[in-house]
């Protein structure tokens, strides 16, 4: 091959310009005739397609996050056309594309407002170990050896695996816990079916307010796995002024229909784990 | 007339899979299953019969009287990429059901390695004489490599359902599964 090539630069190599021609003429004569039937066969064989599909296509986010379970915004159009789905299973469509949709589908979808994903644990490096993990760095991973090294079975392990794989790059692991950045958050739910603790949880965009922590163990429990964690005093559902609170399987439910963001709750907390999305 | 020396080549003493290690790809990835293993094998006798039908002529009645046999390649992977794309959008508007059931694996097979073989060996193998040969040839490979991974489909569904060890269970046990297959059609080529 060197020698060739040493050869070819000393000008000993004689191109043989008629074989190189012959070459591209067969090769461009077979890009034609293949080209043109491409081109016939496809001109006569169209299929129509649901013009139905392409309308709803127009309204999707076209993000192709795969947060609906399907292959990217086409494939989830064809599945809204269908029928097979409804359309708040994509977590980005903001209100007017709902109901441009819901119009072109001739159905009526209940507007529940935009939303953002938060993560309910705020336990990180205050929620004690119970073992030294020095395996992967995969919440998955670390999740199958006895459901990873915290001592509570829902906390967070912070390995990680929602930061990777969201798409708006607004997850971020602070002191050993996963926070997300809800300015940025489309609610796709891509990270939803990244953790596997199952701990994202949507919340509505307009909404400050929301309980980090999903332990629901008794407080005696709680205490001993972590300092943050939610003991279920109650004390978050007894001063809401709004009645908005109520504590069900030892944790508080906020009905953000009712929550006026006045953060008696957040103030009240002895364990601080009703926290706000909005920076101070 | 050699018909019944290249059914026999073709589908046993050398056979595509398991003696000539061809289309290993989709022996091991779509044998989880019979159903999905015959449409599969059948796709790929269908490419299979086309691409003799097409590249033997364009290689015996153009390549070989420009000289430019050491095209073949090239010129072969080109033509069955257009091949199979024209046969997906006939498909696609007069069969929609063979379309719906076939058509998933026809994109995956364009550029598998035995489609590509077969294009090669026809050209190579002595039996093949003339046009009707090469399509007999192109259609029996097709029907070995449709033998080979049905037999494996229906073996990994047996499989799936011993008591076997964990470290065996899965693609181990296919692996050997098909090891001690290719050792049984290996006997075919002694004969």
């Amino acid at each position: 091959m060197l020698n060739y090539i040493l050869a070819f630069a000393e000008g000993g190599v004689t191109i043989q310009w008629n074989i190189v021609g012959l070459s591209v003429a067969v090769m461009a004569g077979m890009a034609v005739v293949l080209g043109a039937v491409i081109l016939l066969v496809n001109k006569f064989c169209h299929v129509e397609t649901d013009p139905k599909i392409d309308e709803i296509y127009e309204n999707l986010p076209h993000a192709n996050c795969g947060g609906c379970g399907y292959a990217g915004c086409s494939d989830f159009a064809k599945a809204l056309a269908e029928g097979k789905v409804p359309a708040t299973k994509c977590g980005q469509l903001k209100g007017d594309s709902v109901a441009k949709i819901a119009s072109i589908l001739g159905v009526e979808i209940a507007d529940e407002g935009p939303t953002v994903t938060v993560i309910a644990c705020c336990g990180g490096n205050k929620a004690n170990d119970k073992f030294e993990y020095q395996g992967y760095c995969d919440c998955q991973y670390e999740n199958m050896l006895s459901g990873g090294r915290k001592a509570c079975s829902t906390a967070c392990l912070g390995d990680g695996n929602c930061k990777a794989v969201c798409p708006e790059n607004c997850i971020e692991i602070v002191d050993g816990c996963a926070v997300v950045n809800t300015d940025l958050c489309t609610s796709c739910g891509v990270c939803h079916g990244a953790c596997p603790k199952s701990l994202m949880e949507r919340i509505p965009s307009t909404a400050h307010y929301y309980v980090a922590c999903s332990s629901k163990c008794r407080g005696k429990d709680v205490m001993g796995q972590c300092k943050v964690g939610c003991i279920a005093c109650g004390l978050c559902a007894r001063n809401c002024p709004n009645g908005a609170i109520t504590m069900v399987d030892n944790l508080p439910k906020i009905d953000y229909s009712k929550c006026t963001n006045c953060g008696i709750c957040a103030s009240k907390c002895p364990r601080k784990c009703i926290l706000s999305t909005k920076k101070d | 007339m050699n018909i019944l020396p290249i059914i026999l080549a073709a589908v046993l003493s050398n056979n595509f899979v398991l003696i000539q290690f061809l289309g290993i790809c989709p022996f091991l990835g779509v044998s989880q299953k019979v159903d999905s293993a015959l449409g599969m094998g059948i796709a790929v006798t269908f490419v299979m019969v086309l691409t003799c039908l097409v590249t033997y002529p364009i290689y015996n009645y153009v390549l070989v009287p420009l000289g430019l046999a050491y095209l073949e390649i090239i010129v072969f992977i080109f033509v069955i990429a257009s091949l199979v794309q024209i046969l997906e959008m006939v498909l696609k508007k007069f069969i929609p059901a063979l379309y719906s059931s076939m058509g998933i694996y026809l994109p995956l097979i364009t550029t598998n390695c035995a489609i590509l073989g077969v294009a090669e060996l026809v050209l190579t193998e002595t039996l093949v004489t003339g046009l009707f040969e090469a399509v007999l040839y192109g259609l029996f490979a097709g029907v070995g490599f449709t033998l080979a991974i049905v037999l494996l489909a229906g073996l990994r569904e047996k499989l799936d359902k011993l008591p076997l060890a964990k470290c065996l269970k899965g693609f181990p046990a296919t692996m050997i599964a098909s090891c001690f297959m290719a050792m049984a059609f290996y006997a075919f080529s002694l004969i």
